[in-house]
């Protein structure tokens, strides 16, 4: 049988967002305390492209925290990329570890898919 | 062929879907996905989910 599951992206897993930092091209991502315009907040920074603050995510709930100032300070639309560039390589690191095989394709309207062949070798 | 496509919106948001399980091993096949990726908000079974589930049951009663 088969099902489909909608999922939202929680961020938990570092070795993921290394790889998605690599992926776009940021700076590794750093861990520790950060002040953002108001305030000192722990875990685990990225800085996005054009942000003035970086986004830190709390590893252990999955919770993102930034200050963008509505937009004015850094565009939504890099932290989107972010999390899509998250939640594809931390698919891949779950996969590779089932030991299936993995292929990703960029879809039209610029979703990626990942598919996943159970029982494939990686 | 046993498949697990994961689909990655734009701005985040995954969808997973299993292909060419049979009885609730589709379920099992993807939890570990499921877990690793965030939260669960909605699912939705396919229509070979029925399908898959008489005829197993055919054969079930077939094989008895």
């Amino acid at each position: 049988m088969s099902h489909v599951v909608q999922i939202k992206t929680q961020v938990r897993d570092a070795a993921a967002v290394r790889a998605g930092c690599s992926r776009l091209g940021l700076d590794a991502p750093v861990e520790g305390e950060v002040k953002l315009f108001s305030e000192t907040v722990n875990g685990l920074a990225v800085r996005l492209k054009d942000w003035r603050y970086p986004v830190v995510f709390d590893l252990t709930t999955g919770e993102s925290k930034f200050d963008n100032y509505q937009g004015r300070w850094g565009r939504q639309g890099r932290l989107d990329e972010f999390l899509q560039a998250y939640a594809v390589e931390k698919t891949k690191i779950e996969a590779r570890r089932k030991g299936y095989s993995v292929a990703e394709h960029r879809l039209a309207d610029g979703s990626i898919k990942v598919s996943l062949t159970v029982g494939g070798a990686s | 062929m046993k498949t697990i496509d994961v689909v990655v919106s734009p701005v985040g948001a995954t969808r997973v879907e299993t292909n060419g399980f049979t009885g609730d091993q589709c379920r099992q096949a993807s939890a570990f996905l499921e877990q690793a990726l965030g939260l669960a908000q909605n699912e939705r079974l396919k229509a070979d989910f029925y399908k898959t589930e008489v005829r197993d049951q055919q054969q079930a009663r077939q094989s008895s």
